[in-house]
């Protein structure tokens, strides 16, 4: 095998094919990295810069009423977890902040690419892109021909005869087309490891683990490069049948699962979802509406708890009182028909799973945008945790101004450094167990297409 | 050492070779002779273990190729017609991995060695063999060949192409691996050098050992004689 190992090793290396891709992959692996990297600290400085601007905002409100602060509402922004600088995942669409206020629950806005023009549309050179897409191209030049030139250069006969095992051969050509990638992608995530060791929220097995998911991805298409080249009559047929295996399974069955989990669950349209949370708003208390069905129930039902015969008898604010319970209507609102999304981004994600079968890039890919924490799930957790913040903020003020002031006392202020009590918003992101959790069934399919490709490749009849 | 029992090796309803039983014994270099399609490479891929016999078997030092084929490959070296070597690596670095996967370890003072044994002029050593004429790439074959020690080599066409000069070299060197005890199996269509070197010679024909001789007890022209009468090349014999 260690024959084997470096003969081959000799015979790429004198490859000018294959130091010219290989060199090619590099460079702009060393771009992608320089140029992820000055824009993952730009926005970071961004963030920061304006996570103290509105807090500032915030803090500096003045005398006011409390309600009207909740009116004003405040920004969230959502932090970058180190990782995103190597796989952006989702980023680039989702919404960098959120903006909290009274009574109704914001999206993400701001995503990076509304600042783009149609360019866009081309991508960007990335980490990811090089290691999701390049690099199992580097492996199909480097191995497609594995086997196919002994047979083409005559050396087979020789090679037969001299008593070796074939699993020896195929080890050591294995081997061969692994190292240089080990090699290559071990540099890169140091490098990056060096990067971000510094940074809030950086953790080396997060990063070792990314790693390995590459690892396995990569150790998949060197199976199935080295079952063609065993199998083919010739170079060009192994090559033209692993260029149609990287198309299929890189461009192709991504796309088309898109469309196929697309219409089997598909989301509702802005309009429609806006629509349906009103409707569902409407059926239930408005705090800023005394006179609708709801709030007249509300009102009865307190003034009989408490049981006293008008509203300012209570000894709390009943407006304040009744904005937070509308407050809790529309939380609860807003948490059904996201649900709603989930579910239907959960069918979608079972689809993608389902057709994992299909591609060693799907699950890769899934894989590398949680350990990120730039896929759907992390991103979700963030708009939840600004929702959570929300909530929080708004019984914050409500009770304040419940507590304070009486019934219908509308120019209730509070005094200018109350603003400084409301804990500052802190994001953290979900933590590697979670991610793994999450990410359970994409790793199963990885390490099955790991195994398949593995036990074909050794058992297949046609060998040296 | 080498022994074929009633090999016979059909592809259909064609038989490239009818029951052939042959011996070769330590020391001794066997040839067989004939035109293309007689069946010569069949045994010889045969005794390799390349292909399997429909029936009969192949032993190499007693030991059944077929149930054996790795461990009996040990015994065996190989040179074929055509030899192919890594055009990318030099003849050292070739030599080195053919006689490294076959069991080999050996130093650089001793594959230059080999080398010079096997006739490679020095200065081809560190060179790549891209540009190797035939002649080199079959010197480069007969050192992996000495470097694996082995008991029996088998040779398909190994001088068709060679000048004479590095033919007859090639012939002196088996007649040193001979000595050695090496068995050797030979196809060849070249009688002359067949009755220079070998022991035994057979005369081959449509998969069947038409006629076998002790070499020394056959001069050239009765050799050339029975060999195109076996071919039915009549007018010729004459």
């Amino acid at each position: 095998m260690k024959n084997t190992l470096i003969k081959e090793l000799k015979e790429l290396f004198r490859d000018g094919r294959i130091r010219l891709a290989g060199g090619i992959v590099i460079l702009l692996l060393g771009m992608a990295v320089w140029i992820s990297s000055s824009q993952y600290h730009k926005i970071k400085q961004q963030n920061k810069i304006s996570e103290a601007h509105e807090r500032e905002n915030w803090e500096d409100q003045g005398e006011k009423n409390p309600h009207s602060a909740a009116h004003y509402g405040t920004y969230a922004f959502k932090p970058q977890y180190p990782l995103g600088f190597l796989d952006k995942g989702i980023e680039k669409y989702a919404g960098t902040s959120v903006f909290m206020e009274a009574h109704k629950r914001n999206e993400a806005q701001f995503s990076p690419v509304i600042d783009q023009t149609g360019l866009a549309r081309f991508g960007e050179l990335s980490p990811d892109f090089i290691l999701l897409f390049i690099i199992p191209l580097l492996i199909i030049l480097m191995g497609y021909n594995s086997f196919t030139k002994e047979r083409e250069l005559g050396t087979v006969s020789l090679l037969k005869s001299q008593g070796v095992k074939s699993n020896n051969i195929l080890f050591g050509k294995w081997l061969s087309l692994f190292l240089p990638i080990i090699a290559i992608t071990l540099l890169l995530f140091l490098i990056a490891g060096i990067l971000l060791s510094g940074l809030e929220g950086f953790g080396w097995g997060s990063l070792f683990l990314l790693l390995l998911v590459y690892w396995i991805y990569y150790a998949v298409f060197i199976n199935i490069t080295l079952l063609t080249s065993r199998l083919s009559k010739s170079s060009s047929i192994a090559l033209v049948v692993m260029l149609s295996v990287w198309i299929v399974s890189c461009l192709v069955v991504p796309k088309a699962t898109g469309n196929i989990a697309d219409s089997k669950y598909p989301y509702p349209t802005r309009q429609q979802f806006t629509t349906s949370v009103l409707v569902d708003k409407e059926k239930g208390l408005d705090g800023h509406n005394p006179w609708s069905k709801e709030a007249k129930k509300l009102e009865q039902q307190t003034l009989a708890k408490y049981k006293v015969d008008s509203l300012a008898q209570l000894p709390f604010n009943y407006d304040a009182f009744r904005m937070q319970k509308g407050e809790e209507h529309e939380a609860k609102v807003y948490q059904k028909h996201y649900q709603k999304l989930r579910d239907q981004f959960a069918g979608q994600a079972s689809t993608y799973r389902s057709l994992s079968i299909l591609s060693p890039f799907l699950p890769a890919r899934f894989l590398s945008m949680g350990i990120s924490r730039t896929d759907y799930h992390s991103h979700w957790d963030f708009e939840d945790a600004t929702e959570n913040y929300r909530i929080i903020t708004q019984k914050f003020l409500n009770d304040n101004f419940a507590k304070n002031s009486s019934y219908g006392d509308w120019g209730y202020k509070v005094d200018s450094s109350f603003w400084k009590d409301l804990p500052k918003f802190n994001y953290e992101h979900p933590s590697l167990n979670k991610v793994l959790e999450q990410q359970l069934f994409s790793l199963v399919i990885l390490m099955g297409w790991l195994l398949i490709s593995f036990l074909l490749l050794l058992t297949v009849k046609n060998k040296i | 050492m080498i022994t074929t029992k009633k090999i016979t090796k059909k592809y259909g309803d064609f038989t490239a070779l009818d029951q052939l039983s042959l011996n070769v014994k330590p020391g001794e270099i066997y040839c067989l002779l004939g035109a293309n399609g007689a069946g010569k490479s069949t045994t010889i891929n045969l005794v390799l273990g390349f292909i399997n016999p429909t029936s009969g078997e192949a032993l190499i030092n007693g030991k059944s190729v077929f149930k054996n084929n790795i461990e009996t490959k040990k015994d065996i070296a190989y040179i074929p017609e055509n030899l192919m070597l890594y055009p990318t690596l030099t003849a050292m670095e070739n030599l080195d991995y053919f006689s490294g996967i076959g069991g080999q370890k050996l130093k650089k003072d001793q594959l230059e060695s080999l080398l010079i044994q096997s006739g490679l002029q020095p200065e081809a050593f560190y060179k790549r063999t891209n540009a190797f004429s035939k002649g080199m790439r079959q010197k480069v074959g007969i050192a992996i060949a000495i470097a694996k020690q082995a008991k029996a080599l088998l040779l398909d066409e190994p001088t068709s192409g060679l000048d004479p000069k590095a033919s007859n070299e090639f012939g002196e060197l088996l007649q040193e691996l001979k000595g050695n005890g090496v068995a050797t199996l030979m196809a060849t269509h070249d009688l002359f050098r067949a009755k220079e070197i070998a022991t035994h010679i057979g005369i081959m024909k449509s998969g069947k050992l038409k006629q076998q001789f002790t070499a020394s007890d056959i001069s050239l022209p009765q050799l050339e004689k029975a060999y195109l009468d076996t071919m039915n090349y009549k007018e010729l014999a004459k």
